[in-house]
């Protein structure tokens, strides 16, 4: 999923607990995913379950997952996995997180002490592993956010867009976490030396929608490099990072206040998935004027067609033009970039013209 | 007051309440005629292309009603059980219909937590704020409405020699427009219908406590009990799962039954708005043959329905 897999690896090696790096998502891992995968569970399902068995192949014998108990589907997708692995006669020993009220806090520390149990370090050295990785995420979060910014603003074109491939590859050969930190805070610094000219005006895009499908570029037919091509600069709430805040002020009932306000007047209950935070989101970027924005969603997303219901009344709300885009494993790339290059054109045209109707 | 209540989604399991309730309120009211084409057409029209069936033929309803009275009924069901969820479009399903219709009356669309008698009646003072004020009268309103529909039940039960366990959402299986009335056909073919309502609350929640992690989902929790008592006690002769095309919880639910089922006669009816009759009956013909000449003994030389999906072999096809 995007960059969490960098994160992941640096707790595992942090931990001194054995693990598998999946390859990228490549077709390959669709193709597997999908069939075995029921025929209309979502996008998301099919990839991981990819994934899964890619990884399997290659040795692992343990898969972590996280559940959440409703009432998206995700939720339910670990149930499924499991019965699809065992039916496959794969013996895997699958452990998940869940907030559930129902497994008590018992079951989750005996889930999580099968998984610690496992790593020979003291908990010192554990901590400051769980410390390093979550750095590592927010640091990824961190340069990503800035590249797809800065790309519309950049004086050479290609820059920001190099630089981010670059990290990418040296992330995936590192061996430590010191060294995946260190490469962070180098391209930290390269893309702040990035020279940008303070006079362009590009149009500006919130990415809106389901967050596996935004997070992971391959799910999204890489949608964010793709902008950074057609010097568009891009912006997205969600991340790996926000989704460990937001889960952890949950509780508390503190998490994303800003658009848990916006999105009040237009869903007043929680639907459940990042259905809440897809409609705020919209009415923020509408608020702040940007150009448009683009939701991705994979195809039969409940939340998401909920929000792609009350998008239209934001539209004219606010004036901003939504582009709706979903996603499942016969997405057509010819397709697809044409219609992100028609919003595009639109969106350009409405500028020279801010009174003609979108 | 007039108020209008759709006959759409889970109108045939609370329709008595409701009904009840209202008109000891003394409301007027105005109830949509059973789904026909011109409701579906102008749903399909109205709501989200992405949406299920179900939910565009609520829009035709609602749309239908929309100039016809003063107060629209709509429930906003967020649990019916305890620390349960449905279906997430139906906490969302009030922000869809208002964005996409316009002029809607006043919606009566107080959330709904029915999975306990207080929880139900402080709705029932909140929905009956806009009728009447007198608080006696709503609490006799509420305890007629309750005390009704706690005598009702719902579900086929036919008895035929030859028996098909029908599963699937109530809109699905008790609309007969949507489902183009399959209890009709299969009785001409001579073939009853059990529906899941025929299996206790115990039972479904004995065979639910089977799996790894309880379904959030009341209607997962229901589906997967009721079509694995059904096949474990022997209850029918095949399965058939009349599901809603794009729908979240049927895709995870239908998987769920068929890892189970093993050579059970098992099919997936999907319904959308393009479903056409003539494939439709095709199918229910072929799965008809299928089980009687598997109730006459010759059933090696039939493709066996449910078994492929998730083949044991790991090879891809062609590889």
């Amino acid at each position: 999923m995007g960059n969490v897999a960098f994160a992941a690896r640096a707790l595992c090696q942090g931990l001194e607990i054995p693990y598998v790096m999946p390859e990228k998502n490549n077709k390959g891992t669709l193709v597997t995913g999908a069939y075995y995968s029921p025929e209309e569970i979502c996008l998301p399902f099919k990839i991981m379950m990819g994934n899964f068995l890619e990884c399997i192949e290659r040795g692992a014998d343990t898969i972590l997952f996280v559940g959440s108990c409703g009432p998206c589907r995700f939720g339910e997708y670990s149930e499924l996995m499991m019965k699809i692995l065992r039916k496959m006669e794969h013996d895997i020993d699958f452990i998940v997180f869940d907030m559930s009220p129902e497994i008590g806090i018992g079951e989750i520390r005996r889930r999580l002490g099968k998984v610690l149990e496992r790593s020979p370090v003291s908990l010192a050295r554990k901590l400051s592993a769980v410390k390093k990785a979550m750095k590592i995420q927010y640091l990824c979060d961190r340069l990503d956010r800035a590249a797809y910014l800065k790309a519309g603003y950049e004086a050479r074109k290609g820059g920001c867009k190099r630089l981010l491939n670059e990290y990418k590859a040296r992330l995936y050969e590192c061996q430590s976490p010191e060294e995946a930190l260190n490469i962070l805070k180098l391209y930290v610094k390269k893309l702040a030396s990035i020279e940008i000219d303070k006079s362009k005006k590009p149009i500006k895009i919130a990415i809106i929608g389901e967050i596996y499908t935004v997070i992971e570029p391959f799910s999204n037919l890489n949608i964010e490099e793709k902008l950074m091509d057609y010097g568009v600069s891009s912006e997205r709430m969600l991340t790996p990072s926000w989704w460990v805040k937001d889960t952890a002020l949950k509780p508390l009932k503190l998490n994303s206040l800003r658009v848990s306000r916006a999105a009040a007047k237009y869903l007043p209950y929680p639907v459940g998935g990042h259905c809440k935070e897809c409609v705020g989101e919209a009415y923020l970027a509408g608020k702040k004027a940007m150009d448009g924005a683009i939701q991705i969603l994979p195809m039969g997303c409940m939340p998401e067609i909920i929000a792609k219901s009350i998008l239209p009344t934001i539209q004219k709300d606010t004036n901003l033009p939504v582009l709706t885009l979903i996603v499942d494993e016969v997405t057509g790339e010819a397709g697809f970039i044409t219609r992100v290059e028609a919003f595009l054109d639109m969106l350009s045209s409405r500028r020279k013209k801010p009174d003609m109707a979108s | 007051m007039k108020i209008g209540i759709p006959r759409g989604l889970l109108y045939p399991k609370y329709h008595i309440f409701a009904k009840a309730f209202f008109k000891a309120l003394g409301a007027e009211l105005i109830i949509s005629p059973a789904t026909n084409k011109k409701i579906l057409d102008e749903g399909v029209k109205l709501c989200a292309d992405e949406a299920c069936l179900p939910m565009k033929v609520f829009h035709g309803h609602v749309a239908w009603l929309r100039d016809r009275c003063d107060a629209l009924f709509i429930p906003r069901f967020m649990s019916i059980e305890k620390n349960e969820h449905i279906c997430p479009m139906f906490c969302g399903l009030i922000e869809m219909l208002k964005s996409n219709i316009n002029g809607l009356p006043r919606v009566i669309d107080e959330p709904i937590y029915s999975f306990h008698r207080d929880k139900l009646f402080k709705w029932a003072r909140r929905a009956a704020a806009g009728i009447t004020s007198d608080r006696q009268r709503i609490k006799a309103a509420f305890d007629r409405a309750w005390d009704m529909q706690g005598r009702t039940s719902l579900g086929y039960r036919d008895e035929y020699d030859l028996k098909i366990a029908l599963i699937g959402h109530a809109y699905n299986v008790f609309d007969e427009f949507v489902n183009m009335d399959i209890r009709k056909k299969l009785n001409k073919m001579g073939i009853g219908i059990v529906t899941g309502e025929c299996v206790g609350k115990s039972d479904i929640e004995a065979q639910a406590a089977k799996l790894f992690k309880k379904p959030f989902w009341t209607f997962a929790k229901e589906y997967y009990g009721a079509a694995l008592s059904i096949f474990k006690n022997s209850m029918a002769d095949g399965m058939i799962y009349l599901s809603s095309f794009s729908c979240g919880i049927d895709s995870v639910v239908t998987e769920l039954i068929k890892i189970e089922l093993g050579d059970f006669p098992f099919m997936v009816l999907k319904l959308d708005e393009h479903t056409g009759e003539a494939g439709y009956n095709t199918r229910l013909e072929a799965f008809a043959d299928m089980l009687k000449r598997r109730r006459a003994g010759f059933d090696n030389n039939l493709s066996q329905y449910g078994q492929c999906g998730i083949c044991r072999t790991r090879s891809l096809p062609g590889a």
